[in-house]
């Protein structure tokens, strides 16, 4: 097995190096509802079922069935409708860029991946990926890597300890590097593997495979624009470092720019609907990243959602950045941020408030407060009505 | 050099050892005042036992098993219908729950796996204890709880107390016990199989913490009648008012 994946790992590599002879990838063929085989196989899905009766009732779920449903049309769109019926799709509330997916079919999909995809064909090449992983049974075959690499380590260990001398502790050292590094690797073989996959799906789709290494590239992106504001080196896409559990971002984007289908460049990606469908939950995805603390990150972030025109609720996530590092010179320009969300939405009753705050905080008194004042009469009832009525004089609300 | 060698390799084969500490003693303790009196009656809500059965790979890797799994429960389910009324005591079993009521007993268990394992770590070591725990009037006490909101889950109404259950078990494979043969002439210390077993009891109506029962290498083949029954035995047997004798048997699982 790890000679087979190691090479189709060769062959992507030769591959990579004449791009003219590659060849879209497509699915293979569907071989319909699959059952667990064998008792290592049984076992994973019987103790994931358990799993996900605890995990169906986790309060990390966002509940929303429109959101849900969505985002399930989306995975059925690139892989299609008799594959997705394996699954179940969880849409996670964590703000950061991944995707799971069990070994019986359930998906997990951060709420961090809907904020930083920008159409159904980006989502879709993610959760195609992930459905890659499915559908060659990727856990199990970890699973058995991981077993037979670490028996081979005890049986060594074990016949080490018998004729014990420096030369043998040696060997026994190497061999653990060795086997660790492999069983890294087979797990990097296996995401190539998922990513030829899920752009197999896309290719058969409607949907633009060219969106999938839009996906890296734009990821890329913000682990620049984040290693920059927090003053570290530019980070380097194009290395594996020794415990990488997938490829580097650059062979990624490249690849999966190789094995787009051409052709279907000028399909529809549904950038337009998937901003519909996601409009109602952006500015709390937003919120939640603006929390993480990354400031770099962020407003990267921020900065690609406004390259389709800046709306009220992006200029109110740029203010509640700025105004949470806090910094005198951030409150100024938050302040301004605000004014901007207020500007083009006067009913938006936390810009007023984010608006007030920041002012306050700069020596603006009148203003702030009539600004607090606006939020207060938008939102009587707001949680903080009477910690904000504190801050103007004589208009305290009755408790 | 030797010594350096069995060092480098226990510590190999410990690596893949489960993440909660490993100790022999078994340990139960009672909340201050709380007695139940043999067959008083009571009625106690059952939830749902995690039961969980594996191998253990030779390395000391658990791999799950679905058909063990399936057995296990099914035996302790039949076993603790048969104690039952050495309980003295009226065991239902919870109901199935949907929607928020699913939610609210995912939570409590949750809640209760978390309790029951500081009270095993800060409060069964009694060298881990925690300020707040030590104090005069603390020391030697039960003194935990999973709040009111107990009351709440469904089928609580007619029920005095909550009964929590946790089994986990790894057997050792043939591969292990090998290794386990061969590490007695390498001088390598190699335990075989993983057996750990925990029982709660809650106030339904407070969320007191009555009483716990913990063990780390239970006794009892789960995947059969009989040692589930004797599970079952062992973890309930200083339940407060059973009736059920103390098991004098070497408590020592097959590997």
């Amino acid at each position: 097995m790890i000679a087979r994946i190691w090479q189709a790992g060769s062959a992507a590599m030769l591959a990579l190096a004449s791009p003219a002879q590659v060849e879209p990838t497509l699915p293979p063929p569907y071989s319909g509802a699959y059952q667990p085989q064998g008792i290592d196989e049984q076992g994973l899905w019987r103790e994931m079922d358990e799993e996900e009766r605890r995990f169906a009732q986790s309060d990390m779920l966002i509940r929303d069935q429109a959101l849900q449903a969505y985002v399930t049309r989306v995975l059925c769109d690139t892989v299609g409708q008799d594959r997705c019926g394996a699954t179940r799709v969880y849409i996670v509330r964590v703000p950061m860029f991944n995707a799971t997916m069990s070994p019986n079919g359930l998906m997990q999909v951060y709420s961090g991946l809907l904020l930083r995809v920008r159409s159904e064909a980006e989502l879709g090449a993610v959760l195609g990926h992930e459905f890659g992983h499915f559908e060659s049974r990727h856990s199990l075959q970890q699973l058995k890597a991981r077993r037979s690499g670490s028996d081979v380590l005890a049986w060594t260990a074990m016949l080490g300890a018998l004729a014990p001398s420096y030369d043998t502790l040696r060997t026994y050292r190497n061999l653990e590097l060795t086997i660790i590094g492999s069983i890294f690797r087979f797990g990097r073989d296996q995401e190539r593997e998922a990513d030829s996959l899920g752009i197999g799906y896309l290719n058969t789709s409607a949907l633009r495979p060219q969106a999938a290494a839009q996906v890296w590239e734009r990821l890329m992106g913000e682990f620049e624009a984040d290693a920059l504001a927090k003053g570290l080196k530019k980070p380097r896409f194009d290395r594996i470092p020794f415990y990488a559990t997938h490829p580097p971002e650059a062979e990624r984007a490249a690849t999966l720019a190789l094995l787009a289908r051409p052709d279907a460049a000028a399909r529809d990606d549904g950038a337009e609907r998937y901003r519909a469908a996601l409009a109602p939950w952006l500015p709390q995805l937003l919120d939640d990243q603006i929390k993480l603390n990354d400031f770099g990150a962020s407003e990267y972030i921020i900065q690609t959602l406004a390259q389709d025109g800046w709306t009220a609720p992006l200029h109110h996530a740029r203010g509640e950045l700025h105004r949470m590092r806090g910094a005198p010179r951030d409150l100024v320009n938050a302040a301004q941020f605000y004014a901007q969300a207020v500007a083009l939405d006067p009913l938006h009753a936390e810009a007023h408030r984010g608006l007030g705050l920041s002012l306050l905080k700069t020596g603006q008194t009148v203003s702030g407060q009539a600004a607090l004042r606006t939020y207060l009469a938008l939102k009587p009832d707001a949680p903080d009505a009477k910690l904000i009525g504190m801050m103007i004089p004589k208009e305290v609300p009755a408790p | 050099m030797r010594g350096i060698f069995q060092a480098v390799v226990a510590a190999a084969v410990l690596l893949q050892a489960s993440a909660l500490p490993v100790f022999a003693q078994e340990r139960s303790a009672v909340r201050q005042g709380f007695t139940l009196a043999p067959q008083s009656g009571k009625t106690i809500l059952l939830l749902r036992p995690s039961v969980r059965v594996g191998e253990q790979s030779t390395a000391g890797m658990p791999e799950p098993r679905a058909e063990w799994t399936d057995q296990a429960r099914n035996h302790i389910e039949t076993a603790l219908g048969e104690v039952q009324q050495q309980l003295g005591n009226v065991v239902v079993a919870a109901p199935e729950p949907f929607g928020d009521d699913a939610r609210s007993v995912a939570e409590h268990m949750a809640l209760f796996a978390a309790v029951s394992r500081a009270v095993i770590q800060y409060q069964f070591f009694v060298g881990n204890r925690l300020p707040t725990k030590k104090r005069d009037n603390k020391a030697g006490q039960l003194d935990w709880s999973l709040g009111p909101t107990v009351a709440s889950l469904p089928g609580a109404g007619g029920a005095d107390y909550a009964l929590f259950l946790y089994t986990d078990d790894h057997y050792g494979s043939t591969g292990r016990k090998m290794l386990q043969i061969v590490g007695m002439v390498a001088g390598v210390g190699v335990t075989s199989g993983q057996h750990i077993g925990y029982a709660g009891l809650v106030d339904l109506k407070t969320g007191d913490l009555l009483w716990l029962n913990a063990d780390f290498q239970m006794g009892g083949d789960v995947r059969e009648a009989d040692g589930a029954q004797k599970r079952v035995r062992q973890l309930l047997e200083d339940f407060p008012g059973s009736a059920i004798p103390k098991d004098d048997t070497p408590k020592q699982a097959a590997p």
